[in-house]
């Protein structure tokens, strides 16, 4: 690697920080006698988002605790970097060592959503390997990926060697002896996937064929006798001895959450219908409050940072929120420590806690209604009233918060007009709570933003046979919200991209297929398709017609109940049948109470095997 | 408590921008254990700042910083306390008590000194590379400028306080360089080295340290 060349361009593009590496707590091991483990850990976009994800955090420490593995990072690089470094023949390469991904063993990238999809594609590329796993051959790295886009990993099947399915910090340690032991023994990489492929979790797609019948999945054919008929999650029953984070590192760069991210919990019991986390990190661990206290002391010692956030699906369920906020803001309270419960649910908190958080200093406060109605809240099983919210709402404004959000989502299962123009009512009734308080009592003045998202059907969620509405129907609500949303006091409305939502529910449900299509989209200029900025619709556009695809047909299908799905090689353990049930509820409006109370039966009969909350009767 | 820090800032570290090193120092200190002191107010913040902004791409030996604390410390013991805990490529060299000094750094400053390494694109003699300078010295140095209010032409000539070029090889050069730099501005290196290489007709890639920052050293010794 020529670092003087590197230098030089550094002085060219934006935020050279991205690309240094060398911040406090960064791992150093000696790699000069060639005996380590090298591990390159991906993430497909810019450096301050990829350094804000807290799994991979938890993956870096954990594969470098293994003594036989150096795990470094890499991201990728900005467009004007991208530029530069391809002007200059200079590889993608690790920020520890500068070491050009090449030269790893295992490439390894978190895949948290589809639209990074083209930017994994950039990074191969970038560090000169081929895209499809096919055409890479022995002295090249393993490329392979976790995260919860392997639900569905089909359309970048032809690209990974192999996946991890669920929670890492077991898997990863199974797949690094393994590849130790293979590469001792010189195994072929035929060999080393075939014994992969028996680990609990590690899917290797190439060990199954998808067939296809007039233009539609019809199923895999597994192709190797050792590889299993479904793969199973991964699941970390014991969080408290887990690996975590350790010594975070600190970067230089202001990065998306620049914080402490304490989890406190892993899955959640709330059962909203739309959300994929929400089934695919079930059940419920929570981690006890002495390893959360012991992780922040750590943490705080190490990093210097001055925030903490708690986190997880939905904070304010952890059994012992009301202990844990107010013991860590009076045990840090002398060194200046802010505390954010982001994710939190209306109907969860006290206002006790919002005033211990106000004390130190005031963060943003986030409510999700999701949907307008009553009715459409009980199809999507968002058990909270419009009197939770209200409740909520006043609450902030009289410990003196003036801004909120309020997060909803457009064309969900079901929605009406009605149920569209019910996001406006809400955000009227907000308004009307803030300026009827007394002018002393409140803030300056409000800011209540209302952000629409739409609505994307995801693998392992009782809407996973749903369509998603059309682009020009998105449109049509956005433009009924938006007018019914004009003169209402203090109240501001954002609504997201409907192309780059329609393109990630033709991902996230798509199949094998899309693999080819995404690589044209590459090859058009598709990168960083998550920013409204870079989204190239054209890219998009000739590669599925270049396919003979459309997105639509992914996007807007409706897909049969009795028909195949390209996931179901994949077992959550959430049952099939469950899912089915739940949809039937949703479309009568039934709500199915949160785990936390009893025990819905989820898991069927392997329920006693993987779920062991207290207080979950069994069925 | 106000304790004055020097500090050198080289390597992959000048790749670390101005507002970055506020944070930088800020953490640095609560790892170090330093009883930061708080500004009232709605967002309290520690009170750390600058002596002056350090372009983004630019080396120096000698940057300063000034933080109050709530509590007396040793220098020494919390220059040693933070180079233990810095990352490599920042470190601090001199610790100071300012005792009752008022008057902030900034307004102390009075020019700072340069080292230019310069590798053109072509061969280039040593007379030109003289000559070139001497001809830019001698009238106005006119070049646009981003201000508040639109992009401008600006004489920076005033702000060169004395310039020197030699040749250190068939194609490259070391400049010396001296320019005004105080509360109310100081002399943009990047635009000087814009004029001087568009006087000579030629490309080049530079390298830039700041060696030293002047201050008035009646009020602080540092």
């Amino acid at each position: 690697m020529d670092t003087e060349l590197l230098e030089r361009i550094l002085h060219d593009v934006e935020k050279p920080a991205r690309y240094i590496g060398g911040e406090v707590n960064m791992r150093i091991k000696a790699v000069e006698n060639g005996k380590l483990l090298r591990f390159a850990l991906c993430f497909p976009d810019v450096y301050e988002i990829g350094m804000s994800h807290l799994g991979s955090r938890i993956i870096y420490n954990v594969l470098n605790e293994r003594e036989d593995t150096y795990c470094e990072r890499s991201f990728t690089p900005w467009p004007d970097m991208e530029k530069a470094m391809r002007e200059n023949g200079i590889p993608l390469y690790s920020l520890e060592t500068k070491t050009p991904l090449g030269a790893f063993d295992v490439v390894g990238f978190a895949l948290l959503y589809e639209m990074g999809y083209s930017n994994v594609l950039t990074m191969l590329e970038l560090a000169g390997l081929p895209l499809f796993s096919a055409q890479r051959d022995e002295t090249m790295p393993l490329v392979m990926a976790g995260g919860p886009c392997v639900c569905n990993a089909e359309p970048v099947a032809d690209i990974f060697d192999f996946f991890v399915f669920g929670d890492g910090e077991e898997v990863m340690n199974d797949v690094m002896d393994i590849i130790a032991e293979c590469k001792a023994a010189g195994n072929d990489r035929h060999m080393l996937l075939l014994r992969l492929a028996q680990v609990a979790g590690v899917y290797v797609p190439a060990f199954y064929r998808s067939e296809y019948k007039d233009g539609s999945f019809i199923g895999h054919t597994k192709l190797e006798e050792a590889a299993p008929d479904t793969v199973e999650r991964r699941v970390v029953q014991d969080l408290d001895s887990a690996g975590y984070t350790g010594d975070l590192i600190v970067p230089y760069l202001n990065i998306v959450h620049d914080r402490i991210a304490l989890e406190v919990f892993r899955g959640c019991t709330r059962g909203c219908r739309f959300c994929q986390a929400g089934y695919i990190y079930r059940p419920v661990r929570e981690r006890k409050p002495e390893t959360i206290i012991e992780q922040a002391d750590s943490s705080l010692d190490c990093t210097g940072y001055d925030e903490i956030s708690v986190f997880s699906l939905s904070s304010g369920d952890y059994s012992h929120i009301h202990e844990l906020v107010p013991q860590i803001l009076e045990r840090y309270e002398h060194d200046r420590v802010s505390v954010s419960l982001p994710s939190l649910r209306i109907d969860s908190f006290l206002k006790d806690d919002l005033e211990h958080i106000q004390r130190i200093r005031k963060t943003g406060l986030t409510f999700a209604p999701e949907a307008g109605t009553q009715r459409l809240r009980d199809v999507i099983n968002k058990g909270v009233s419009e009197d939770d919210l209200l409740r909520a709402v006043r609450d902030a404004f009289e410990a003196g918060w003036h801004g909120v959000k309020l997060y909803f989502m457009i064309g969900l299962p079901t929605e009406t007009d009605e149920d569209v123009l019910g996001i406006a009512e809400l955000a009227r009734k907000v308004s009307q709570e803030f300026y009827s308080m007394p002018r002393e009592l409140r803030g300056k003045g409000l800011r209540c933003t209302v952000s629409a998202s739409t609505f994307v059907p995801k693998p392992f969620t009782p809407f996973q046979w749903e369509p998603q509405i059309s682009v020009d129907e998105v449109l049509r609500r956005q433009a009924l919200l938006r007018n019914a949303l004009k003169g209402i006091r203090g109240v501001e409305f954002s609504c997201h991209f409907s192309e780059t939502s329609r393109l990630e529910a033709a991902f996230a449900r798509g199949d094998r297929r899309l693999c080819k299509v995404l690589v044209s989209a590459h090859r058009h200029g598709a990168r960083f398709d998550s920013w409204d900025e870079h989204f190239n619709k054209p890219a998009w556009e000739e590669a599925f017609a270049e396919n003979g695809l459309t997105v639509e047909g992914f996007a807007n299908r409706s897909i049969g109940q009795d028909e195949a799905l390209p996931w179901s090689v994949m077992d959550p353990i959430v049952s099939h049948e469950f899912l089915a049930e739940e949809r039937k509820k949703a479309y009568s409006g039934q709500i199915t109470r949160d785990c936390r109370k009893g025990c819905n039966g989820c898991f069927g009969t392997r329920a006693a095997e993987f779920c062991s909350f207290e207080g979950a009767e069994r069925t | 408590m106000r304790l004055i820090l020097a500090f050198t800032k080289e390597q992959n570290m000048r790749f670390v921008s101005h507002l970055d090193m506020q944070r930088l120092f800020q953490r640095a200190m609560r790892r170090a254990h330093l009883p930061l002191a708080y500004s009232q107010g709605f967002n309290p913040h520690p009170l750390l700042s600058f002596a002056a902004a350090l372009a983004l791409g630019t080396a120096s030996d000698c940057e300063y910083l000034d933080v109050m604390l709530t509590e007396a410390v040793e220098p020494d013991e919390a220059m040693q306390a933070l180079n233990k805990t810095l990352p490599q490529g920042v470190h601090v060299i001199k610790a100071v008590d300012a005792g009752d000094a008022k008057l902030s750094l900034t307004s102390l400053m009075r020019s700072a000194a340069y080292e230019v390494t310069i590798c053109f694109d072509a061969e280039i003699g040593a007379d030109k590379l003289c000559n070139t300078m001497d001809e830019l010295l001698t009238g106005e140095i006119v070049v646009l400028k981003n201000t508040k209010s639109g992009i401008k032409n600006v004489d920076i000539r005033p702000m060169v306080i004395s310039a020197h070029i030699e040749a250190t090889g068939k194609n490259t050069a070391k400049l010396s360089l001296k320019g005004a730099l105080t509360a109310s501005g100081g002399l943009n290196v990047e635009l000087f080295l814009c004029a001087y290489f568009e006087k000579l007709g030629m490309n080049g890639v530079c390298e830039v340290r700041r060696r030293s920052i002047e201050m008035d050293q009646t009020v602080i010794k540092l």
